[in-house]
């Protein structure tokens, strides 16, 4: 063996990057190691098509932690944010919903679909913009481990006990509502307008395998308030050069504090002797040495592929195993001749701007609740619900002159289809998604150049995702927090010593975050190996 | 108007509101109870009665049934899944549907009755105050973690991790035989409007266990409302609807329906839902609490009634859940406004009452004011004729408020007022409105007697 690392991490996805970023700037010698030829993992921007450039998989960055772009200095790195300011529904009447960057014109857009929406709009946007603050400091926070009697997570328990006894009373009751009740619940007791609370709701559902009417997708509606600025209800961001950018960024700003990063390089193995990791074992089968092995991969592969049957206690094991995936969404990436025209607003909107947002196809509430109902049973979504966006028109450098390119993210696609996944079905289930995009904007078909359609089954096979779960695992109530990945062992430590988990599937996940990485560095540091 | 014959008036001669009554009576006030219906209901008390309850009010001429086998579920091959009182039984039963789940009932029996032995705890007091400064009330609640510690790590992972779960996902955890976890499952969406895969149902199926033993997953069934009617020490008057009466933020006693008589008292305590309790002095009510009073959700689901077969069959409770997607879809044509296309049947035959052999009928989900062809479709359920089937139409929630996690203990009836207090100076609540809920027959009205004296 060569030179032996002070740490090694698996996988060049963004957590991964940061938590090589973070060590390496601590003076630690890093390499991180990619299976596919760039680095990314599900944020990766490719030229699929001649001349047409994708966000393949994650598409909008919204809640990428301000310290983390701060001190890794990303915009120095090459990452430019735009902002994706509105959001437009289509009605299945020919009407819309839309919400615009301007909280006003939202307001008088929402007084024409009900007085008394508009009316409650404000108070509600206080109420969750309260709410996320005091959520906040959860997501840059190690999990107390409430089983434990060490002093440490004796105190950090009482800490957040009194954290939010701070919030008062009635804080306090919403946050246990938004906690355990359904969005469709929650909303209901705000709105009556029932476009509005598909469309809030459809955002809490998305990469659950949870329907608008299930308990626990309120909670969601808080992490759209926590990236938001200036009263935009769903603030959302666009990379420039698309989230590949922020992959890229995040990369440089790692070999600028000395990383190396290497591609086309997976790990098929972690090495393990008495009970510590000692390094890795490539698929080349070149053996790499290292004093702390970092896992950014989703717990099912970091610890039931990596390492052998016999490293981890039994319990752990079946904890692991238990832990949830369930991949519910899918993608179909579109190349067009040119933008589609929206029945509901025919000219685009003043200035085009319907196309400069996202499109929401969550029409009513039964409708998302009625694609869920498909997938429940198994199969996708005759009608899925679908968040659309035009990135070329963000950035132009997405397509070439004139033409466009579409990301639709939708849902529901299930990762256990009943007879499985094959061709014929991912083109069934793109046509699906197609003809319902049609439905709205007739003439859309006509337009597709070139379409690419991915399933669960696909984001499992090309980044390695287990089920293609879009969060490294779900993010429902009892896996989140101390009990991320498993209860006893969600401070980022395995039972492997120098064997350190860092990816989404650790708290608080989800989402083009960084957080679980950067905390998994700290950790790590703390450690001192 | 009346003079004042009265320190308390207690709305409804259910259970709670009979134990309230009692307990008020005890403490040496003079109660009367108003009770809405002419005739004293005779079905079956269903849920586990807290042996506190009994032994405070010395309740005598109590049946209490533990029907064994305490389910039986017909399988798709023929036959039956009978699951006993005794372990052995059940074991044996399981065991030839599934070896691998006979293997881990035992265990899973085991760490449920663990869990329900700490809501058991929290149900026989008020709900522990979050907002407290109150050192006694601290250390209750100190008392509380304390004990749910000593139960072991496993308890309190287990804890966290289960209560906000779908009773699919737990049950998906251990179980592989679709005829156990239908039926099982059925407990977990009891009176709930939502499906196995619902995220709280967990709880809901562990709520009523509490008080079963280990291994036994029905609650209990007795006449405890009767025996309480039974009882000396306080005055009861039938066939007259109460409302609430309040002034200056005051309860002054309650006026009868018909005939428009005043009753004045300083004390209501009402066993009837918060909603409707609330309404007519709605006026008197801060807007805020009145918001959280409208957004109580009581979504009625399930239709009662009974059966009469020709001949009295051989089981105690008969289950049609054959597995958690018929749940799952029965709680899908309810979320679209229908009633089931086949819906969750439960036929529970009872000693109590009117004599032997009474079988009562438990059909989820319904949606009030439905009901078209759905006696057709219980009778076909049960392989029997539309005439041996009497549904009463679906009223809002039985437990006045459902039983997810959102609306439980200190959410209990709604935010902050979880104390049987309300807004309005001498007007309590002890109903299943309150925690901890419906399907524990005496115990919101014990804590609730408690809290006020």
């Amino acid at each position: 063996m060569a030179k032996r690392y002070d740490a090694i991490i698996i996988g060049g996805g963004h957590n991964g990057l940061v938590t090589a970023a973070y060590l390496a700037r601590a003076g630690k010698s890093v390499l991180a190691l990619e299976r596919r030829p760039r680095v990314g993992g599900a944020a990766v921007t490719e030229e699929i098509f001649p001349g047409f450039k994708f966000t393949m998989f994650s598409y909008v960055v919204s809640l990428l932690r301000p310290e983390i772009i701060r001190d890794l200095d990303l915009p120095r790195h090459g990452l430019h944010i735009l902002p994706l300011e509105s959001t437009v529904t289509p009605m299945e009447n020919g009407n819309y919903l839309a919400a615009w960057a301007d909280h006003d014109e939202t307001r008088r857009e929402l007084y024409r679909h009900s007085p008394r929406d508009a009316e409650a709009y404000d108070e509600y946007g206080h109420l969750m913009h309260f709410m996320a603050r005091a959520v906040k400091p959860i997501l840059s926070m190690v999990p107390p481990d409430p089983t434990s009697f060490a002093p440490g997570d004796l105190f950090a328990l009482l800490k957040l006990g009194k954290h939010f006894r701070g919030l008062g009373a009635e804080r306090l009751h919403a946050l246990v509502k938004l906690m355990t009740m359904s969005s469709a619940d929650f909303l209901d007791e705000w709105f009556e307008t029932d476009v509005l609370k598909a469309t809030k709701s459809a955002s809490g559902i998305i990469g659950t395998f949870l329907g608008p009417r299930s308990p626990g997708t309120a909670y969601v509606l808080l992490h759209h308030y926590m990236g938001e600025l200036d009263g935009v209800f769903r603030a959302w961001g666009f990379a420039k050069g698309g989230t590949g950018a922020v992959s890229e960024a995040i990369a440089s700003a790692a070999r600028s504090f000395g990383a190396e990063i290497r591609c086309d390089a997976g790990v098929s193995k972690v090495l393990v002797t008495n009970g510590k990791a000692t390094g890795v074992v490539l698929e080349n089968g070149d053996e790499l040495a290292a004093a702390t092995v970092v896992s950014s991969l989703d717990p099912r592969r970091t610890f039931l592929q990596l390492l052998e049957a016999g490293d981890l206690p039994d319990d752990f094991v079946s904890d692991i195993k238990r832990f949830k995936f369930r991949g519910s969404s899918g993608k179909v990436n579109i190349a067009l001749d040119s933008l589609p025209t929206f029945t509901c607003m025919p000219d685009g909107g003043p200035g085009g701007r319907l196309h400069r947002g996202a499109v929401s196809i969550s029409p009513s509430l039964e409708y998302v609740e009625r694609a869920y109902d498909d997938a429940k049973y198994g199969e996708f979504s005759r009608r899925p619900y679908m968040d659309i966006v035009f990135p070329s028109m963000i950035d132009p450098g997405m397509a070439p002159p004139g033409k466009h390119v579409m990301s639709i993210f939708v849902q529901y696609a299930p990762y256990k289809l009943n007879g499985g996944w094959t061709d014929a079905k991912r083109e069934a289930f793109g046509d699906a998604v197609v003809n319902t995009v049609e439905s709205f904007a007739p003439g859309f078909k006509s337009k597709i150049l070139h379409r690419q359609v991915i399933t669960p089954l696909d984001i499992e096979r090309i980044t390695g995702l287990s089920e293609g779960n879009i969060f490294a695992g779900e993010l429902a109530l009892h896996q989140l927090f101390f009990l991320r990945p498993a209860a006893g062992w969600a401070k980022f430590a395995t039972p492997v010593r120098a064997y350190y988990q860092c990816g989404s599937g650790t708290h608080p996940g989800g989402g083009i975050m960084g957080a679980s990485g950067r905390l998994a560095a700290m950790r790590i540091l703390k450690d001192g190996t | 108007m009346s003079e004042q014959r009265y320190d308390a008036i207690v709305i409804g001669a259910g259970a709670n509101g009979l134990v309230t009554a009692h307990a008020l009576a005890r403490a040496g006030k003079r109660v009367l109870v108003v009770e809405q219906h002419q005739n004293p209901d005779t079905t079956a008390d269903i849920g586990w009665v807290p042996p506190r309850v009994i032994q405070e009010l010395g309740v005598r001429n109590l049946l209490l049934e533990e029907p064994d086998p305490w389910l039986t579920a017909p399988l798709p091959s023929g036959g039956a899944l009978e699951l006993s009182r005794d372990m052995g039984k059940s074991l044996e039963a399981i065991r030839r549907i599934s070896p691998a789940d006979a293997v881990k009932w035992p265990e899973f029996s085991a760490r449920m009755h663990r869990l329900a032995s700490v809501l058991e705890k929290l149900y026989l007091a008020p709900p522990p105050d979050i907002e407290t400064r109150d050192p006694r009330e601290l250390a209750r609640i100190g008392g509380l973690g304390l004990y749910v510690r000593r139960l072991g790590k496993q308890a309190v992972i287990d804890l966290a991790r289960i209560l906000p779960m779908s009773i699919a996902e737990l049950l998906d955890d251990w179980f592989e035989s679709d005829a156990l976890k239908g039926a099982l499952g059925a407990l977990g969406i009891w009176h709930l409007k939502q499906g196995p895969r619902s995220g709280g149902t967990a709880f809901n199926f562990l709520h009523h266990h509490v008080g079963s033993p280990a291994g036994v997953f029905r609650p209990a069934r007795s006449n405890v409302t009767q025996a309480l009617a039974g009882m000396n020490g306080i005055e009861v008057r039938r066939g007259a609807r109460a409302t609430v009466l309040a002034k200056n933020g005051r309860a002054s006693g309650v006026s009868l329906d018909k005939s428009g008589e005043t009753i004045l008292s300083p004390m209501v305590v009402s066993s009837a839902d918060p909603r409707s309790t609330l309404k007519p002095v709605a006026i008197e009510l801060d807007p805020e609490f009145a918001r959280a009073v409208g957004n109580i959700k009581a979504r009625g689901v399930v239709a009662r009634g009974t059966f009469e077969p020709e001949t009295t069959p051989a089981y105690w409770n008969l289950c049609i859940a054959p597995s958690l997607d018929y749940l799952e879809r029965a709680y899908d044509d309810s979320k679209y406004g229908q009633d089931s296309a086949a819906p969750y049947v439960e036929v529970q035959r009872t000693n109590g009452g009117g004599g032997g052999g009474r079988l009562e009928l438990h059909v989820q989900y319904v949606v009030p004011g439905t009901h078209e062809g759905l006696t057709e479709r219980v009778a076909q359920a049960l392989h029997a004729r539309p005439d041996q089937i009497a549904l009463q139409p679906a009223h809002e929630s039985l437990y006045h408020g459902e039983l997810t996690l959102d609306q439980i203990l200190f959410m209990r009836p709604v935010p902050g007022w979880s104390r049987y207090r309300t807004p309005i100076e001498g007007l309590y609540l002890c109903g299943s409105g309150t925690h901890p809920g419906g399907g524990i027959p005496g115990a919101a009205g014990r804590n609730a007697a408690r809290e006020i004296v």
